[in-house]
Formats: structure tokens, sequence, C-alpha cells
């Protein structure tokens, strides 16, 4: 397609939503309701500083590969995810109202409609540090010894939770076996926070 | 906050809720990266295109410029004199002559020579022999078989229609190729992976061979050696690279010079000749369409009649009623005239037409001024059909820029392509209605890089296809080439000319080297435009305290490079350090780009911004690509250079910059070494020599140290 910048269809910079400008990250709200209630985005209250709102909209002109303004529904995890969020795949639906497979492929939301989704993740309580990383992966250390082996995570990662699948996981985990299958974890997680 | 884990006794398995929720924080952790890196990915894609394109956008303005110079200078005027040569038209113009010029048979091809020594009629072996000379051997294939070779090319091209007509019958499959660019070792895989045309293999290849790649001489070779073997099962179409202007800026000229230092000028002129008669598009079964480029409304009429006609009919054209309501005849995009001037216009060679070069009117009050069109004889002789009007001949050429050049869009509608500064973008309607109207259910083209070597659009009417992986840098995108089988239902192949596996961990490779190279471009085009920034950062700060916010930073630098980059997202990698409170020292900023050896910071500043158009305009001065032009006409340049840039550059300051370079050859200046001043020092990492966007991509052509007696 037509590369992004574009004379015929410049990015709308709506009007910032009315915010106090000393406000970073605001403090956590309590969890969402129980998961039948769809969440009522109408009710969340966006408070984001101009730049950071300037910030989320440049990510999400990124994304935009339609050059509509609006990315589509199976998109916004990976938005939220490239701010810097750490939504599961499970969040994310449920902020979007348990669309359909097909409805994640075609319904597109714009600028204005994401907002109140990342707001909603933002204010969620589930916010993990290097120690907590460290600390999942230390629930696999039979040893006590700083180490994980290597086939076990994978299996974990691949039957439960939000699985990976098998080209994932190699990817996660390449080069981080030593040569008994092992992985020092705390080198681990330091690893991947850097990059 | 965040659930602690309960820690279990170490000889104990975990417990099911741990297990539980450290899977899904590592996964979680995973895809944070894996978006963070796609994020990356694409701006750094974003940086390459948008820098390819407005170079591509300059040389389009060059071509304005030169066409201002046409028409508002005097013809004796030095200016003009230096350039009029490439509007010449009274060139000898008889195929016999040309034939005559660029004779092969005095060329002796030494006993030391150990490449391909080949007889013609070319028969397949020495084909594929050609293919093994290239790949195992590296070797070159001497002047004399060049000439010979481009020749029998030109004669055949010379018979064939502007549109290639093909079946696929029986069980025949149908390879096409898409940009190339140069890269030798895309065509290579493709021919490893799918087998070298034959006849039971036939190619179409869609443009683009040449340019920004180093090898781009060998492709052509093979190409059409293996056209002159199988010619109705090999197709060429004609991309907007081939085309003697562009390769003057993007390297496929210099390449030639360099690897053929004695002939090189015959073969440049013959190449030419070959660029200007390939065909301009294929249909396969009636049905796919295949060309470079696009479409655009207007080609609905052009291509009405090369459908209807026969092959080698120079058939009458019907009226065509729309021109003269047709928006783009009336205004057109302010680099048709220009372009279509230079290079695109001749598919047959002029007979005697008038000496005087084409000229087309400014538009007045919104019309062309058609009476000037009254010259445009040799466009009638070169569209071999005198029944047709000047505004269809209008409408015609309008429609060959737009086949080379146009690109697909989301929206309905077609307008110009300012990005490109030729041709047009063209909705999904267009391509609907253009279907229908003739028959047709697909549209396979190329043009632009696609990061897995292809993408569909408009509800998958059109393809673009590209085939030349690692393109913008080593692991930036996949190549791809299209099968059709009588089904005409493409099957895509994609491939990378890497020994890269993709990994995540070369993907991390990738990610992190291609960033830094994009970054690396990025930083030199913001300090070839020192000044304008300057400017536009103080604009936001009348305080003058030296300091902005991100956000003033972000739009002030946009406004001055106008690339459509994710400036903030670009900032921590653009701009090394803040100050504490979040603002950017823009002044020390400027400390970290210096070019070495800067004395005059502004004259130097703008000819660094635009040096690809200064070598551009000096291999255009250089009227016979000897890589030299003489002191005078070095001085001339710089006038026009003057012009162009609307600065004044005074006789000291060409003087100056005269002295700076080293003179050989009876104080010939050389064009390269010229060249070699503007090189970016940033103090971060050196600017690798040779490998940059703007100049010929080739790296180190000394480095392919070619046979002098070649």
């Amino acid at each position: 397609m037509a590369p992004k910048k574009d004379p015929r269809a410049p990015i709308k910079k709506a009007e910032p939503a009315a915010a106090p400008a000393a406000a970073p990250a605001p403090a956590p709200a309590p969890a969402p309701a129980p998961k039948a209630r769809p969440v009522d985005l109408s009710a969340v209250k966006v408070e984001f500083t101009a730049d950071q709102m300037e910030d989320y909209r440049e990510a999400f002109g990124l994304f935009d590969r339609v050059g509509d303004n609006k990315v589509a529904y199976n998109q916004i995890a990976d938005i939220m995810r490239a701010l810097g969020q750490n939504p599961t795949n499970k969040d994310v639906n449920k902020l979007l109202g348990s669309p359909s497979a097909e409805e994640m492929a075609n319904k597109r939301v714009t600028f204005e409609g994401f907002l109140p989704m990342l707001q909603t993740i933002i204010n969620s309580p589930n916010k993990a540090g290097y120690e907590d990383y460290v600390e999942g992966l230390r629930v696999f250390d039979k040893e006590g010894n700083g180490t994980v082996m290597g086939a076990e995570l994978r299996i974990v990662l691949s039957t439960l939770g939000e699985k990976l699948n098998e080209a994932e996981i190699d990817a996660l985990m390449a080069g981080q076996e030593d040569e008994n299958g092992c992985i020092n974890y705390e080198a681990f997680v330091k690893h991947i926070m850097s990059v | 906050k965040f659930k602690p884990f309960e820690t279990s006794n170490s000889s104990a398995y975990p417990n099911a809720e741990n297990s539980h929720l450290a899977a899904v924080l590592i996964q979680q952790w995973y895809r944070q990266y894996v978006a963070r890196m796609e994020m990356r990915r694409r701006y750094t894609w974003h940086i390459f295109q948008s820098i390819e394109y407005s170079g591509e956008q300059a040389q389009i303005k060059l071509y304005n410029f030169l066409g201002y110079l046409m028409d508002n200078f005097t013809p004796s005027s030095d200016e003009r004199k230096l350039i009029s040569h490439i509007f010449r038209e009274n060139e000898v113009c008889r195929d016999a002559e040309w034939e005559r010029y660029f004779c092969y048979k005095n060329i002796e091809v030494p006993d030391i020579y150990s490449g391909p020594r080949l007889r013609f009629p070319l028969t397949a072996e020495q084909a594929v022999g050609l293919l093994e000379a290239f790949r195992n051997k590296k070797q070159q294939l001497h002047s004399r078989y060049v000439l010979q070779l481009l020749l029998e090319t030109w004669k055949l091209l010379r018979m064939l229609p502007n549109i290639s007509r093909i079946a696929t019958c029986h069980s025949k499959e149908i390879t096409i190729c898409g940009d190339l660019h140069g890269q030798l070792e895309d065509l290579l895989l493709i021919f490893y992976k799918n087998g070298p045309p034959s006849l039971e293999k036939p190619y179409v290849f869609n443009g683009d061979f040449v340019d920004r790649g180093k090898d781009s001489m060998e492709i052509l070779l093979i190409l059409f050696a293996f056209l002159l073997v199988y010619p109705t099962e090999v197709h060429l179409n004609r991309g907007n690279h081939e085309d003697h202007i562009i390769n003057l800026r993007y390297g496929f000229t210099k390449e030639v010079l360099s690897k053929y230092k004695m002939h090189g000028k015959r073969i440049l002129k013959l190449l030419q000749k070959i660029f200007s008669w390939l065909p301009l598009a294929a249909v396969i079964d009636q049905k796919v369409l295949v060309l470079h480029g696009g479409i655009s409304d207007s080609t609905a009429s052009f291509c009405a009649v090369r459908f209807g006609a026969s092959r080698r009919s120079s058939a009458s054209w019907p009226p065509i009623n729309d021109a003269l309501t047709n928006p783009r005849v009336i205004n057109p995009p302010p680099g048709l005239n220009r372009l279509l001037r230079l290079s695109v216009i001749t598919r047959r060679s002029c007979k005697s037409g008038p000496s005087d070069p084409l000229r087309f009117g400014r538009p007045r009050d919104g019309r062309l001024s058609f009476c000037r069109l009254q010259r445009l004889g040799s466009i009638k002789a070169a569209l071999g059909g005198s029944n047709l009007n000047l505004e269809s001949q209008c409408v015609l050429l309008c429609s060959i820029l737009d086949l080379l050049w146009s690109d697909p869009m989301s929206q309905d509608g077609c307008i110009p392509n300012e990005l490109r500064g030729g041709g047009c973008y063209w909705g999904p309607d267009v391509t609907r209605d253009f279907l229908s109207k003739h028959n047709l259910q697909l549209i396979v083209r190329s043009h632009e890089c696609k990061q897995d070597g292809y993408e569909f659009c408009h509800n998958r009417k059109v393809l673009t296809l590209f085939s030349a992986s690692n393109y913008y840098d080593v692991g930036s995108n996949r190549g791809a080439y299209v099968k059709l089988g009588p089904d005409l239902l493409p099957y895509v192949v994609q491939y990378q000319a890497s020994s890269m596996t993709r990994e995540l961990t070369a993907q991390q490779r990738y990610v992190g080297q291609t960033e830094r190279s994009a970054l690396k471009v990025l930083r030199e085009q913001l300090f070839s435009h020192k000044s304008d920034l300057v400017w536009a950062f103080k604009a936001f700060d009348s305080d003058d305290t030296g300091l902005l916010s991100v956000t003033d930073w972000a739009t002030a630098v946009e406004s001055v490079m106008r690339l459509g980059l994710p400036w903030r997202m670009l900032r921590s990698q653009l701009v090394g350090g803040k100050s504490g409170d979040g603002l950017i020292d823009y002044r020390r900023w400027f400390d970290e780009l210096a070019i070495k050896g800067e004395t005059r910071s502004c004259l130097l500043e703008t000819l660094y911004r635009h040096r690809s158009t200064l070598e551009t305009i000096f291999r255009i001065v250089d009227t016979n690509n000897s890589g030299f032009i003489s002191p005078s006409d070095f001085r001339q340049t710089w006038k026009l250079l003057s012009v162009y840039l609307k600065m004044e550059i005074t006789d000291e300051a060409i003087s100056e910059l005269a002295v700076a370079i080293d003179s050989n050859r009876d104080g010939a200046i050389d064009i390269d070494e010229f060249m070699e001043a503007f090189r970016l020092t940033d103090k971060k990492s050196r600017l690798e020599r040779g490998r940059s966007m703007f100049m010929a991509t080739a790296p180190d052509l000394a480095a392919l140290d070619p046979d002098e007696r070649v």
C-alpha cells in the first residue's frame, strides 16, 4: 500500500482529552468487574498527559496498515504491549467484549476508542518487575541452585496459561540453555528485560 | 499489588497454581517483547522507505528543473548547452547507423580471457554457462560479447509489441518475478529453487532489474541471454528504473563505467535504446495483467486499444473521447511533461524528427496549450500511428507514466502520486472498474518493497511482488516470486538470500543492525538540514533557551523533514542526552553530527543535502560518460546548481572546492573523488565507505578489480 506519509489522509489530531497535566500513571483502580459483565469503556476516565497522548498516537499510527486511522481488534493487544503494558490476551478480549474470531480480524477501532482500553489496562494491578519474573522462574528451580530445566520450561509454556507454540518457545529460549539443558534464570531475566 | 508466589519446598513439585502463574508471566513478557520488536521493525522500515521515496521525488524535481532551464534559458546560454544533449533528438536516428556505432567486431578478446565466449545464435547451454560464470567463478563477460548480446537483444525487442500476450497451455506454470535491483544473489536463488527459464518454464520479469544493487549488469546479461534463447517463454517488462536518467542517480551508470572502462559509454548508449524498447506490460490468458507500477483511471483507454489490437499491427486507434475532460490531461502533475520528454516516450525510434526538443507548454489557465504540441512530431512517429490526435497522444503518455510509477492506495479514487513525483495513487474502485472493463481478474505489479516479498490488496485483486530480498538492509525483507498455472490462482514462493535463518536471535540481530543502519541514514538526513532545523527550533524557542519540549522538537523536525516518521519514538535514538526535566538541548545535538573538514557550514550543508542531485547533474554534464568533467564545465555546473538551489555560489567558493579536489588527467575533475568529499562523520560511528542509500549503492566497486582489458 502507499506509504504512511500521505497528503490524502492526514492523521486527525483530535483535541487531547482534558487531562490534569501533573498526573503520570494514575494510581491503580480496583480490578475490573467479574468476567461475565463486559467492561464499560465509556465509564473509564482517560487521564493521560498531552505528551503521553502524542506517544500513544504515534504508536497507534505505526500499526495502522490500511491508512484509515484505525487498527484492527487483533492488533490492540500488540499495541498495548509495544507501549510497555502487559495484558494477557484474555484481558484484551474482555475489553473488546469477547469478540468472535471474525470480529477480531475485521472490526477496527479509532485512536479515541483505543484510549479508554489502554487506560483500563494501565489501571489494572498486574505490574511485574524483575523480582517477579525471577520468582516466577524460581518456582521451577527444583534443586534450588539458580537453574531450571529447559525441557520442563518448554512443557509448561506450551501447556499452561496462554500457550506459546513451538516456534515461539524456540525463539524465546534460543541460546539460553547450557550444555546440560539448564537455564540460569536470573541471567535469563536480565537478558530478556534488557532488549 | 502483584500476587506473590507461594514458595514451595525445593523437593516438591511446584503447585499447580504457581506453575500456571509463572507460565502466564513468562508468556506475557514474551508477547510484550515481540510487540516491541515489531514496532521497532516498523519504524525502521518507515525510515528506509520514506527516504527512498523522497529520493525519487528529488529526481523528479531535478527533471523539472532541467526542463525549466530548457524553457527559460536561451539556446546559446552556457547552462543550457551543458544539458541540452539529453533532450536532443537530432542524434543519428536510423537503426542501421546505430548498429554501426555499436559494432563489436573489431574488439579483440585476448587469449588470457577466461570468461564465457559467446557464439550467436545463443543456445540454452550458453545461457546456463553464463549463469555459472557469474555465480561460481564471479567472472565478467567481455565487452565484445556484451555489445553483441545487447545488439541482438535490441533487434529482438524492436519486434515485440507494447504489451506481451502470454498463454498458459497444458500444464505450464508461469513464474513472475518482481524488482531485482541489481541483486544477483536473488536471481540465482530463484533459478535455483524454481529452475531457469526453458520451454517448460516460462517467466515474466516485472521491471527494475538495475540500480542500487551491485550486479545490475550481470542480471541484465542473464535475462537478455535467456530472452534470446527462449523468446516466446521469457518476457521482460519495463520498470521505472529502466531509464538512463534515473540510472545516473541510482548507481547503474556508475556500475557500467566501472566494470567496462573502455567500452562502457557505448554499452550505456545501447542500453538506453534497449530500455526504451522494453515492453510495458504482459497479459496472461487475457485474464492477468502484469506490469511494473500500476494503473490509473486513464489507462483504460490506452489498454483498451492494445488488448484489442493484434500483436504486430499498428492499427489506428479509436478516438479517445474522455481525453479533454480527463483532469490529469488538462492539468498534468508537475513532473509529467518533463519526465516524458526525457525518456519514457521512445517506443519507436524517431524518423528524422524536428531537432528541437519536445516542448510542452506550461499549463495556462488550467489547460495544456495544445498548439505547442504541434512540435510533437517525434512523439507521433514514436507512437507509430499517425491517426492519433494530440490529445490522445497526451493521454497515452500519461498512461505510460502511470504504468511504471503508480502505487495502490486503500481509499477510492485516483490522485497524483506526489510522493514519487510521477504516476498516481489508485484506489479499489479504479481496480474494480478497470478489471471489469477489460474482463481481467488480477493485476500483478511490483515497484514497492514489501516485508514478506509480496502483498495483496484491493480485495486480493492486486498483488505486489518484490524479488529483491534484504533490500533495505540484511534481514529487512524477504523476496518472493509467484507461479500461475492454467487455473490462474497465484501461488507465492518466498525466500531470503542470506545465510541467516529466521530465529528470534537472528531477528534480534536484524532489528538491532538494521535499526542502526536506518538511524545512521536518518542522522545524515537530519544533519544535512541543520540550518532549516535550527530555524524551525528557534520558532518554538522564543526565549532562546536552547531547550525544547519533546512535542515541539518533534513538530519542528517533521515540518522540515517531511518524512512522516514517528519522531517521538525515534527521539531517544537520535538525540543523545537531554536535560533533567525532559527537555532537548538542540544546540548540543548538532555537535554530535559533524561533517569532517567543515569550513563554510551553510554552503557545504546545502551541497551535502543535495549531493545526490549534484552527482546526477555532474553525470549529465559528463556527456560521454567518462567519469570526468573539465574545469570549465565544473564551474558551469556550479552556476547551474546555484540557480537550482536559489543560492549564491561565488566563484571564490567554487575555486576553494576545486582546490580541495585532487585533480589528475589534465586538470579534469574526477566525479567520484569529488563526491567523496561528502561523507558524514558521525561521532558515534563512522559511515561505511560507499554504502549509502543516496549514492550509487554498490559497496566497494574498487573491490571488483575489473580487468583493464575488458
